[in-house]
This record gives structure tokens, C-alpha cells and sequence, in this order.
């Protein structure tokens, strides 16, 4: 045989080899390699049957032909385990009975591609031969290997589309749930408020005492929703970034705060990074209240701090408060865990402030000691240009 | 049947009288003084079933002609349908259910310069498959430029394709006579009908090399044509004849703009064929054809225009070696048929393929 066939036939494997793995769709990856062969190699035909549940079923074919769905006899399953890798057969009752097309002459190569069923290959003029078989293995193998990769990626986007429906659908239930429980809250405090305004001069102590456990209660209930729609609404949105100084916006968010005159705050200049306003200020709100609330020193210290740690920013907030026990501390961050039922805790904070740190690519940790007090670190992921 | 006449009245009551009842298969040469939309409207008002394109020029018998309307009668019609969005792909084919024990023939025309022709016969062979033969040819202006060229009772379209499917055998030879010059190449990047890449080099250094060497000739701005249509690519089957595809012009970045699509890695030769070589593959197309035919009562001819371009004086030697083997086995046979911008079969009765530089002979019983 002359050099330049040997090069031919290597060529020929390239531009088959070249046409697989182009595409993650099923039926695209199979027009590209299979309708290939079929021109190159002057076929007829190609299809695949996979087997599921003792069923023979095609799940490709070109042309469409008749859809296969045979239930797979004795016959069929002693005639496809003969088929260890690749075999060429003439014209059967069998091949026809699990073709597409009319198949009266002619020969069929079958490929098994495993777990991916048996690729069929037909020549009405008996061009293909043991020689094809051997040429196309590697190739074959390779196309195996793109069918398993296209379903693979295919059960990965039902997994992604099922889940942002779950999200979705997470997502409307918070919002009418809180919209539908906000609104019932809203009469019980006003008709309290009234009672006690109405009756002034009528209501004891007591009543009035109860009357405003009352509406505290609301009020704490009013603030969980709140946390809960925040809570699922982050990460919801796109995230819409520009540059924040931070100096300015932890001076907004003391403003907003009411810290107790016991209490001192020590910031250090803080650097301008990439964020969105609102979130980063509920992100430092949520962390300074806790620091401020679980403060039980007469004179109560709160450290923010930050270091450049090149690919982000690494904050921690420092106080001297009564410390949390090491077994809570992963604990914390999730919903509605909460470390003792004070009036104005709700237990949403730090999860929200851990699904921030979350959207912005960073981690959330604590050091503490009991007695001694805590301090939470975070991080926040640098953009290209140095600002997180 | 050749119409010469311009009156679109006079063309109507000639097709009505030719086709009968049938449907009419209209080939038109693109010179022809008619007005097309008042033909289709005259020949809607003589309830005639038509399809039909307009071509460089057409064939009637021996004759090649820029002027004039070749007739050919699609007896026992099927179904006729028009397909439009070719380039974008963004159609459906229709849905025929086709007796088995019956032989069938699917004659198209489509937009010869549109883009993802292939992609249209995948989807006519997927389709249809093996229930049917496949014969036709690119429509279209030898100017190269894109205007409506394809008809049918609903009007002219570009960017379309029509086809009749008719319960008929049929024999179809397809030949081309190129030979190698040399190759193996490897088209490492193509897009559509455009060569960027051959062997990871520029496609035009490579091309040079090869044609000046080989033709003695050297390109300069404005003979690409003239030395190119000599030496088209030919993509390698099997056991067969390799698809030619035909560079038209090179583009200001070197690449190489083709009739009919390549894809990536495409393993392509560099062609040259003579007048000797192409006017015996002529005379074989058409022996291939009479082979298994028995009556056939018409021959279609589909030539691509660029076999005259290269032949010029000489492309009589090739229609006179189609319509003599023809004639010689079949008394009477009625010979049309046009010259196109790509040509249209199954090769072989495999894969549908779009070819160029090729010449397609059906026969129809």
C-alpha cells in the first residue's frame, strides 16, 4: 500500500476525530460525527438504540425513519452480546426488526458504545467492511465518550433549571408569606395602640404592661419577616457594583445606629472598594448591632479593622462582649439559630450576613473566648482593578 | 418544451397545453425579457401547478441558451412545497407519507447563493431518507448576486428552495472528471462557503503555490477567476468521487470564498481537469444514468455553469456527448435542463451531498 493511502486514512480519522466533542447537545454531537460518516463513507443510514427497562429504544437517527421502542426478546439480546466491540453484518430479520428504515440488503456495522447503547451504521451497497470497523474504533470510543459528557451536561441543566424554579418559587413564598403575615401584625399593634390611648385612665398597670408585651411582640415579629424577606431576596438580583469608601459608610451606618454611650468604636481609615451600598451596609450593620447588643461590659470596645491580603480584603470586627461558645460557631450563621430569645433578636442577621460575604466570594469566620468577647473576620473577594 | 415567446399569456396557454394536468417544472434562463410575477400571475389564473428557478442559462436539447423557458411535465406530482429561510435555517420539511412497494423522485431547485444549503438537504435526507431520489440544482444569477431566483404558485423568493416529489423512478448519473494535483490539505478553519485556513496557514499562499506552479500562471488583482476555475478543491469520499467545491474569488484577508460549504478539517485535494477529461465524465454521467433505466420519457440535465466557463467554445463537445449516449439508447427522449449554481443528488443513493463543477443527469420514466 502506498505511503500516501496510509496518509489518507490518517487524515481521514483526523477529520472524524475533529468532528466529535464539538457540541454538549445530544443531537447536535451526533448530526456532527454521524452525518460526516455518512457523506465520507457513502452510507445509507446511522442510528443509536439504547436499552432501558428491557426496552430497546432509538435515541438518534438520520434518516428519522419509524422511532424504535421493541421490546428486547431472547432473540435480540443473545444477537447484541455477541457484539463484544464492533461487528459488520449482512442484511437480518434481527437488524431489521430494530431499524428505522426498511432494511432488505446491504450491510450493517454495529458499534457497542456501552452504557450508551449500540450505534448503528447501514450501507445499502455493502461499502463497509471489517477494515472501517478497525479504522473507526478509536474514533467510536471517542464518540462514547462525548454522548456520556452531552447527557451528563443535560442532567446538570434540568438540576440548574429545576433549581432556580425551587428558588423562584422559595422566593415568591417568602414574599407572600411576609406580605400576608405583615398585614394582620399591622392591625394587632394598631388596635393595641388604640386600647391603650382609648383607655388611658381605665387600664392598670398590669393591662398595660401586658398591652405593651403585646405590641413589642409584634414589633419582634415584624422585624423576623423583615429579616426573612431580606434573607431571600440576597443574591437574588443581580448585584449592581461601583465604588464604596467605606469611611463614609460605616459613618452612615453608626448614624443610623444607636449606640449606647458605654460603648466606643475605633475604625481605622478603610479603603474604597467595588460593592453595592446597601448590601455592604446591612452586611456592617448586622455584625456591629450583635457586637453592640451582647456587650455586657460597663465599658464596652468595638475594634473594625481591615488588611490588604492582594487578591481581597480580609475585615474583622472586634469586641469585648460576652464571647460565644465554640460549639455555636458555625451554627450561627444559619436561619433562625439563635444564641439566647432576647427581646429584639430575631436569629436572620448573621445568615444574612453570611449570604453577603457568600455573593461577594468571600468567607465568614469567628474567633472567641467566653467572658473575653468575639471577633468576627470576613472577606471579600478584589475585582482586577484592586477594589473588592 | 423550449418557449421563446415574451408574453407571458402566450407562455401560460403553451405550458397549460404541454403539462396538461400535470404539474409544470419551469426552468428560465435569467436573460429572458418576461416579467416573472405576471407570469406566475397568469399561470395561477390557468390553474397550472408550477414550480420552477431562474438560471445562468438553460438547456433544450443540444442548444445552451441565456434566453428562453424550458418545460419539463412532473407527471404523477405527490406533493410540491416551498421552503423559505434557508440561511437562517428556521423552517420545517413537511411531512409526506410515501407508499413502500411505490418509486419516488424529489426534484429541487434552491437559492444557489444562499448559505447553509447543506444544511437543507440534511434536512431532506433526514426527513425522507432512502424512500426517494434526490435530483436538482442552485438557482441564481451568474452576476453572484443574491435575488429572488426560485418559484412557485405563491410567488419568487431568494433565500428559498422548492421541491416536488412525484411518484416516479428515476436514474440519476453524477460525474465531474477532475484529478488530482495534489494534496492531501486539511481545511483547519472554515465558516459557511468561506476557506480561512488551510494546513494552519493562509488559504490563498497555500492555493498559490500549487495552481502557479502547476498551471505556469501567475495570479495578479484581477485573474483569480480566470485561473481558479481550472483548479477547485475536491473533498475526499470513500471509494467515490470526492465532492468539488469551487473557489470564486479571494477575499482581502486571503481567504477563499466557495460555491457550497466546507466544514472544519475538511481533507481536500487541489483539482485540474481538461477538456478531454470533463467531456468523458459527461458521457459517463449519462451512461451511468441509462444503466437500470428501462423507458425514461425525459433526461433533466443539471451542469454547473462553471464547466462552460472553463470550457467555454468547447462545452458543446460535452452536452453533444450527454444528449448522443442519451439518444443512442432512448428514441425521442426529451434533453433540458439548466446550468446552476451547484448541483443536487444523492451519490450513489447515499447521504444527499451539493456539488459543484459537476454534472447531474437524471432520467424520469
Amino acid at each position: 500500500m502506498k505511503i500516501e493511502n496510509h496518509i489518507l486514512d490518517i487524515l481521514q480519522l483526523y477529520e472524524y476525530a475533529m468532528a466529535i466533542g464539538k457540541s454538549l447537545d445530544y443531537k447536535e454531537s451526533c448530526d456532527l460525527f454521524l452525518k460526516l460518516l455518512l457523506k465520507r463513507k457513502n452510507l445509507n443510514a446511522a442510528w443509536i438504540l439504547e436499552s432501558k427497562d428491557n426496552m430497546l429504544q432509538s435515541t438518534y437517527a438520520i434518516p428519522f425513519g419509524e422511532e424504535i421502542k421493541v421490546k428486547k426478546d431472547d432473540a435480540t439480546s443473545e444477537f447484541l452480546d455477541t457484539i463484544g466491540f464492533s461487528k459488520v453484518i449482512t442484511a437480518s430479520n434481527i437488524v431489521s426488526s430494530i431499524a428505522p428504515i426498511p432494511i432488505e440488503e446491504g450491510k450493517t456495522a454495529i458499534f457497542n458504545l456501552d452504557a450508551q447503547g449500540y450505534l448503528f451504521l447501514y450501507s445499502k451497497k455493502d461499502n463497509i467492511s471489517n477494515k472501517d470497523l478497525s479504522q473507526l474504533e478509536p474514533v467510536i470510543k471517542k464518540f462514547t465518550i462525548n454522548l456520556k459528557a452531552c447527557k451528563a451536561f443535560k442532567e446538570q441543566e434540568q438540576l440548574l433549571h429545576n433549581l432556580e424554579i425551587r428558588n423562584q418559587e422559595l422566593s415568591d413564598y417568602a414574599h407572600m408569606v411576609s406580605h400576608d403575615l405583615k398585614s394582620p401584625l399591622r392591625s394587632v399593634d394598631t388596635l393595641a395602640a388604640w386600647l391603650m390611648e382609648d383607655n388611658k385612665d381605665r387600664l392598670d398597670d398590669h393591662c398595660n404592661t401586658q398591652l405593651g408585651l403585646i405590641r413589642s411582640n409584634v414589633e419582634k415579629m415584624d422585624a423576623l419577616i423583615s429579616g426573612i424577606l431580606n434573607y431571600s431576596t440576597i443574591g437574588k438580583n443581580q448585584i449592581e457594583t461601583y465604588k464604596v469608601d467605606l469611611n463614609l459608610l460605616l459613618k452612615d451606618v453608626l448614624n443610623l445606629m444607636e449606640i449606647p454611650s458605654h460603648i466606643s468604636i475605633d475604625i481605622p481609615e478603610l479603603p474604597t472598594i467595588l460593592g453595592d451600598k446597601y448590601r455592604l451596609q446591612q452586611l456592617f450593620q448586622n455584625l456591629i448591632s450583635n457586637a453592640v447588643k451582647y456587650n455586657d461590659k460597663p465599658k464596652g470596645l468595638i475594634e473594625i479593622g481591615v488588611e490588604d491580603k492582594k487578591q481581597f480584603w480580609e475585615f474583622y470586627i472586634k469586641d469585648n462582649g460576652k464571647g460565644i461558645n465554640e460549639a455555636y460557631f458555625k451554627k450561627i450563621f444559619k436561619v433562625f439559630e439563635k444564641l439566647e430569645n432576647t427581646q429584639d433578636s430575631t436569629g436572620v442577621g448573621l445568615s444574612i450576613v453570611k449570604k453577603i460575604v457568600d455573593l461577594y466570594g468571600g468567607k465568614i469566620w469567628l474567633k472567641s473566648e467566653l467572658g473575653a468577647g468575639t471577633t468576627f473576620y470576613f472577606t471579600l473577594k478584589k475585582h482586577k482593578d484592586g477594589t473588592a | 418544451m423550449l418557449i421563446t415567446t415574451t408574453n407571458t399569456l402566450e407562455i401560460a396557454e403553451a405550458i397549460s397545453n404541454h403539462v396538461g394536468k400535470n404539474a409544470a417544472l419551469i426552468t428560465i434562463g435569467e436573460h429572458t425579457e418576461i416579467d416573472i410575477n405576471d407570469l406566475i400571475n397568469q399561470l395561477n389564473n390557468s390553474d397550472i401547478k408550477f414550480m420552477g428557478g431562474l438560471f445562468p442559462k438553460v438547456i433544450h436539447g443540444n442548444s445552451i441558451l441565456d434566453k428562453g423557458i424550458v418545460i419539463n411535465t412532473l407527471n404523477n406530482l405527490e406533493s410540491m412545497f416551498l421552503v423559505k429561510n434557508i440561511s437562517t435555517k428556521d423552517y420545517t420539511i413537511p411531512n409526506v407519507v410515501f407508499n413502500k412497494n411505490q418509486d419516488y423522485s424529489l426534484f429541487t431547485y434552491v437559492d444557489g447563493l444562499t448559505s447553509n444549503i447543506s444544511h437543507y438537504l440534511s434536512e431532506l435526507y433526514e426527513n425522507y431518507g432512502m424512500q426517494t431520489n434526490y435530483f436538482g440544482g442552485g438557482a441564481g444569477s451568474l452576476s453572484l448576486e443574491q435575488k429572488p431566483c426560485v418559484f412557485n404558485n405563491d410567488g419568487i423568493f431568494q433565500d428559498a428552495a422548492v421541491f416536488a416529489i412525484m411518484k416516479m423512478s428515476s436514474r440519476i448519473g453524477v460525474r465531474h472528471g477532475w484529478s488530482k494535483v495534489d494534496g492531501p490539505f486539511i481545511v483547519t478553519s472554515a465558516e459557511g462557503n468561506v476557506i480561512k485556513e488551510i494546513n494552519w496557514r493562509n488559504p490563498f499562499e497555500v492555493y498559490k503555490e500549487v495552481v502557479e506552479a502547476h498551471s505556469g500562471k501567475a495570479f495578479t488583482d484581477d485573474n483569480f477567476f480566470d485561473i481558479a476555475k481550472g483548479y477547485p478543491f475536491g473533498i475526499l469520499k470513500d471509494d467515490a468521487e470526492c465532492i468539488v467545491r469551487d473557489p470564486l474569488m479571494v477575499n482581502d484577508k486571503g481567504e477563499l470564498v466557495c460555491v457550497g460549504e466546507l466544514e472544519d478539517n475538511t481533507v481536500v485535494d487541489i483539482l485540474n481537469g481538461d477538456e478531454d477529461s470533463l467531456v468523458e465524465a459527461a458521457k459517463s454521467a449519462a451512461e451511468d444514468s441509462i444503466k437500470k433505466a428501462s423507458m425514461p420519457r425525459k433526461a433533466i440535465l443539471i451542469d454547473c455553469i462553471s464547466r462552460i466557463l472553463f470550457l467555454e467554445d468547447n462545452f458543446d463537445k460535452e452536452l453533444k456527448a450527454i444528449t448522443s449516449t442519451l439518444e443512442n439508447n432512448f428514441d425521442n427522449i426529451s434533453i433540458g435542463g439548466a446550468l446552476t449554481l451547484g448541483e443536487i443528488s444523492s451519490y450513489g443513493e447515499g447521504f444527499l451531498e451539493f456539488y459543484n463543477k459537476t454534472i447531474v443527469v437524471g432520467l424520469f420514466e
